[in-house]
């Protein structure tokens, strides 16, 4: 389908498109000819990866700038989904146009997937793959190498500089896949292809990790250029992406490990002091003149900043006082026997990093300065030393970056110690959460660095509540709705048991058991008239444990496994992957079955049911967080206080995010239906939260209802939903036809309005110059004359 | 060479503590007492003290047996250091190494206590920086004739700029002194603030239940059928979990609360919006004109001529209506300014531009008020 957006025209690689698709295009485009950030909502299941995809492909073909897009997602399937859309588009478009487009696509994951090398990627860990990988290519091995030393190099690796360093691979969309096969034939490695392309290509799709996260972005997205087009896709949990990339947890363990590696660092430097002491002179000058001094090529805003290495430090030299590599390695060992020290307090203490750098500076005399340096330094020392074995210095690295950002933001960071991992365990086991209370922090260099960034995914109702999160200000911010030409999901809000008793999971009923036996009721009647699979979301797993055996010992379980397979979602990842292989496989062949999840866990999130694998899906209770969290309240407390957002405000947007997540796991499309259920009462005051797709659709008859009442419209619901019914073009779906008709209303509506808007112009100036003629009497006393002459006119 | 040597001297207890902790077999020095080999086991609030001659541990049963009578020398082999009683304190650090660095840095920051603002450029800075570090080096891990030279550096210095010494320790206080008094500050701040933010929801949550109080007592108060029909739209906005049986409960209950809390004030202004007397179309508005006087009988040549004419004298008319409207019509523009009434206008038609003027110069000033 071909259709022009104002002068630009787009392909689209279907012969029919959904009105949301071409509003969301619309606005995309508008977002981008304005150059400002945007979040928009769309229904999931609308296509929105090809949406956006075909429209910044056209805008990118069609206008000499030709900025690059980056398309950043959350997994790694979903990053090769996207490829796969591109691969499509880019084939369609080269059908309709006639000739090959100079356009690369590329996607980027880590080196356990795209590695070749023989035996480095049959190891099972990513991060041992990562060290692996390193100590065959690092570029010292090279130096080495090439003075003639005996020493192992990944020949994938090599043969990758024989190569023109801007064609390291052919014009064309690389999925994973296709990339590790021409890496095969061609006997070049694909990770390194990748990133080294990065540079050269139209359209980068990698998961956010590679942006957000400091210790990544650093090597990996720094040279992106100012203009290109940041797309977050799936955005609804982008802040806490964001909180978590700053955040660290630093345990007994991980200190004992750091010393360990500081230990390392100061035998190697002994070595390298007897064998080879140039490099170590070498690195001390180079710190003489300023951290990256010697980078001449780094100009004013070449690199896309980092929120562990601020700017000023750059301009700034190295503190003296750590210059040399033995005075920061004592540096380093007492700063982490502080640490040790403060770890055996047995009360939970909960300090800014201003008073813990008071205290530091008390006990250690070590400043605040040289703190900002340390994870820069210890990067320079690892490089001059030439370890290969990263791996083993991680927890120091970790430990390194933590004092960076403790000497860094003296706001939006809170230091917890919590001695004990419950508040009823004898054992102590100290954790020191180093956590981020700002989510702005993580994402203010992308903010900074691109000039359009959109925020996109199925569900981040409400709007308003993003750009006051993460600090930004959009353009555009717009929800859509899902058209449809029948019914196709229903959206209910049950708030009582079929005894009309109120049900809820809120801290003082929930384990009541007449509370436990409505939700059990609730299960079993629904179990009896879904066909197919059933989806149930729990808020916690704790709650989902007690629930089943309470469930288990009121026979309520018995009587659903009449009708369905029982299976459970548990933390462990590969026993979950084995309980949704059988319940897709009871959901293809027998009466279905029923899968038990929580609210936060892996299935609600990632896990799509669609069509048959899931007809029905119950939200028990709202999923609010753990409240009493030492973490949450003070993230609670410094929303409150620096964005003005209410606690209670934030749980509950938080809750029925998280919900939303939930209920769309079962609607995937347009040809797709499903019954969703909210259980609580709570909900019915929280209905205005959802996304305006759901909220529209949810009928006021749907909500507040007793079970048997919805289970009754869930039945006429499965009743008319297998009736036949031919869609009828024109609603739901437009053909190119239907589409032009649309913009051509549009165009005429537009007219109009610019019509109507120039009348009233043109009358305003006519009232003014009226009202300015008659100024100079207006005042006038009039006699009789004047209203006799005035009467002749009326007449 | 003789460095390295040093440096491990310095640090055997910090190597034994990190191989013994690990493997959980043996006991470890936190556990034992090296000089008369008690462990904690049988004494559970074993305390190690050291002293800041030698740093070497013990627990504090062996210090008082050992050092009570007076000073005595180290009781570890070796060790020929005289230590009292009274130097000994418990470690603040778990690596003695680091403590005894501490100790040291303790003094080589009372005498360099020069700040990034006494220095013309960073560079002099860095290397005064560096050049202290390496002083401490030496002090620390330094050779004995190393560290006699750096103690005498240190000595020298002192000796030479004790007023500058002086006054940049005054100044450090000051300075320490003020931070901790804006921490505090801050603090106490964000507790107000807390406070404010507690009571605040508090306050609405009040405040909501004494809304809903007072519509459930207005409703007990309202006349019989007026009531009850008010009380099932209610119910079914919000769904209460209240019974379904019917509205009489609900009633009674409001009714019975309504002795409970008393909230006259309420009351009586939900009163006053009531309306009495009979219906007024205009909602009040007067009509009469205000910028002129319609006189009993218009005296003028044309009406006169007009009243002759049978056209403007049709049955069911009078006369004196459409002079009346002729008036209104001629004034009508008056005290309209467009500039002021432009928003007004837009979307408007012209004629309903003047017509809505024409209103607002026939009432005058009375729009205000209402």
């Amino acid at each position: 389908m071909e259709f022009n957006i104002d002068d630009l025209p787009v392909l689209f690689p279907y012969p029919r498109i959904y009105p949301e698709q071409y509003a969301y295009m619309c606005d995309l485009k508008k977002t981008l000819d304005s150059g400002g950030h945007c979040v928009l909502e769309m229904p999931s299941g609308t296509g929105k990866t090809i949406t956006l995809l075909s429209l910044i492909v056209a805008y990118q073909q069609y206008y000499p700038e030709h900025r690059k897009l980056i398309y950043c997602s959350r997994t790694m399937s979903e990053v090769e989904k996207a490829l796969v859309e591109l691969k499509g588009l880019m084939k369609f478009r080269a059908e309709r146009l006639g000739r090959e487009e100079d356009f690369r696509g590329l996607g980027l994951t880590s080196r356990k997937n795209l590695c070749l090398h023989p035996s480095v990627k049959r190891e099972k860990s990513g991060n041992l793959v990562d060290a692996r990988c390193r100590s065959l290519t690092a570029g010292f091995i090279r130096d080495k190498k090439e003075k003639g030393e005996d020493v192992e190099t990944c020949i994938y690796h090599d043969n990758l500089d024989s190569l023109e360093p801007h064609n390291l691979v052919p014009n064309g969309v690389w999925s994973f896949n296709s990339l590790l096969q021409y890496g095969e034939q061609h006997k070049q490695c694909p990770y390194f292809t990748a990133r080294r392309m990065m540079q050269f290509c139209n359209v980068i799709i990698y998961s956010y990790h590679y942006l957000l996260d400091p210790k990544i972005a650093e090597r990996v997205s720094k040279d992106l250029s100012k203009d290109c087009i940041v797309v977050f896709d799936e955005a609804h949990n982008i802040d806490n992406v964001c909180i978590e990339s700053l955040s660290t947890d630093i345990t007994e363990d991980s200190l004992r490990r750091a010393t360990r590696g500081v230990q390392n660092l100061e035998n190697r430097i002994n070595e390298m002091r007897d064998s080879d002491e140039q490099k170590l002179k070498d690195e001390y000058e180079k710190l003489v003149e300023g951290l990256r001094g010697a980078d001449e090529a780094r100009q004013e805003d070449a690199f896309m900043s980092n929120p562990v290495l601020p700017d000023d430090l750059l301009k700034e030299a190295v503190p003296g006082n750590i210059r040399r590599a033995e005075h920061f390695v004592g540096f380093l060992r007492r700063f982490i026997e502080y640490l040790k020290t403060r770890m055996k307090v047995r009360q939970v203490i909960s300090e800014t990093p201003e008073s813990f750098l008071a205290h530091l500076k008390e006990y250690t005399f070590i400043e605040k300065k040289p703190l900002r340096f340390c994870a820069e330094r210890l990067t320079s020392l690892i490089r001059t030393l030439e370890l290969t074995n990263i791996e083993d210095q991680r927890p120091l690295q970790e430990v390194a970056t933590f004092a960076t950002l403790v000497a860094t933001y003296e706001k939006g960071f809170l230091l917890i110690l919590e001695p004990y991992e419950s508040d009823t365990a004898e054992v102590p086991n100290p954790v020191l959460h180093f956590t981020c209370l700002d989510a702005a922090i993580a994402i203010k260099p992308v903010f900074e660095r691109f000039s359009s960034v959109v925020i996109t995914s199925g569900t981040i109702s409400p709007l308003e509540m993003y750009p006051k999160m993460l600090g930004f200000t959009a353009v555009v911010q717009e929800s859509y709705s899902m058209s449809l030409t029948r019914r196709s999901f229903l959206p209910m809000i049950i708030t009582r048991g079929s005894d009309q008793a109120s049900i809820s999971t809120s801290f003082q009923v929930r384990n009541e058991p007449g509370v436990v036996r409505n939700y059990g009721n609730l299960l079993t009647e629904f179990a009896r008239i879904t066909p197919d699979g059933m989806v149930v979301f729990f808020p916690s797993y704790l709650y989902m444990e007690s629930i089943i055996s309470m469930w288990q010992g009121m026979g309520v379980l018995d009587e659903v496994w009449k009708y369905k397979l029982i299976l459970v979602e548990t933390p462990d990842a590969q026993e979950t992957s084995m309980a949704l292989q059988t319940y897709r496989t009871a959901c293809c062949k027998g009466r279905g079955a029923v899968m038990l999840c929580v609210a936060r866990g892996k299935v609600s999130e990632g896990i799509d049911f669609d069509h048959q694998y899931g007809r029905t899906v119950i939200c028990i209770g709202v999923p609010f967080q753990y409240t009493e969290s030492r973490i949450l309240k003070a993230r609670l407390e410094f929303l409150r206080e620096t964005y003005r957002i209410r606690e209670n405000d934030f749980l509950s947007f938080d809750a029925m995010r998280h919900a939303a997540q939930c209920l769309g796991r079962v609607l995937r499309g347009k040809d797709d239906y499903g019954v969703m259920v909210l259980a609580d009462r709570r909900f019915e005051r929280k209905r205005a939260q959802l996304p305006k797709w759901i909220s529209q659709r949810l009928l006021d008859s749907e909500a507040g209802l007793s079970t048997d009442m919805a289970v009754g419209s869930a039945r006429r619901f499965f009743k008319t939903i297998a009736q036949p019914f031919a869609d009828d073009e024109g609603v739901s779906i437009w053909g190119i036809d239907q589409l032009r008709a649309h913009q051509e209303k549009m165009a005429g509506e537009q007219i109009l309005e610019l019509q109507a808007q120039a009348q009233q112009n043109a009358m305003a100036a006519q009232v003014a110059a009226a009202a300015h003629e008659e100024r100079p009497d207006s005042d006038y006393e009039m006699d009789e004359e004047g209203e006799a002459e005035m009467m002749a006119l009326g007449v | 060479m003789s460095r390295k040597a040093a440096m491990g001297g310095a640090r055997q207890p910090v190597g034994g503590a990190t191989t013994t902790t690990t493997t959980t077999s043996t006991i470890s020095t936190e556990d034992m007492c090296p000089v008369c080999k008690t462990i904690r086991y049988l004494n559970k609030d074993m305390e190690f003290l050291i002293n800041p001659e030698c740093y070497h541990s013990m627990c504090s049963n062996c210090v008082n047996r050992l050092f009570n009578d007076g000073p005595n020398q180290c009781p570890y082999a070796g060790c020929n250091k005289t230590l009292r009683r009274k130097g000994f304190r418990s470690a603040f650090f778990g690596d003695l190494g680091v403590e005894r660095e501490v100790d040291i840095r303790r003094r080589v920051a009372a005498v360099f206590n020069q700040g990034e603002d006494d220095f013309e450029t960073t560079t002099d800075y860095n290397n005064y920086l560096q050049m202290v570090e390496d002083l401490t080096f030496d002090l620390v891990f330094g050779t004995d004739r190393k560290r006699q030279e750096a103690e005498a550096t240190l000595q020298r210095w002192e000796a030479e700029h004790t007023a500058q010494i002086e006054q940049n320790r005054r100044q450090g206080r000051e300075a320490d002194e003020m931070a901790r008094r804006r921490l505090r500050a801050e603090k106490d701040a964000a507790r107000l603030r807390r406070i404010e933010a507690v009571r605040e929801a508090e306050e609405e949550k009040r405040e909501r239940a004494l809304t809903r109080e007072a519509e459930l007592d207005s409703i007990a108060q309202a006349p019989e059928g007026q009531g009850s029909s008010r009380v099932q739209l209610k119910r079914r906005g919000l769904a209460a979990a209240a019974g379904v049986n019917s509205a009489a409960p609900v009633a009674t209950a409001a009714a019975t609360d309504v002795g409970k809390l008393s909230i006259r004030g309420l009351k009586e202004k939900k009163k006053a919006v009531v309306h009495e007397g009979p219906y007024d179309p205009f909602g009040g508005l007067d009509f009469t004109p205000s910028r002129y006087r319609l006189g009993p009988d218009l005296k003028h040549q044309r009406i006169e001529d007009l009243r002759a004419t049978m056209r403007y004298n049709p049955g069911g008319f009078r006369f004196e209506d459409w002079t009346a409207q002729l008036m209104f019509e001629a004034f009508a523009g008056l005290g309209v300014f467009v500039e002021d009434e432009k928003e007004v206008g837009i979307g408007l038609e012209a004629g309903r531009v003047a017509s809505i003027g024409a209103g607002i110069a026939a009432v005058g000033d009375r729009m205000e008020l209402d």
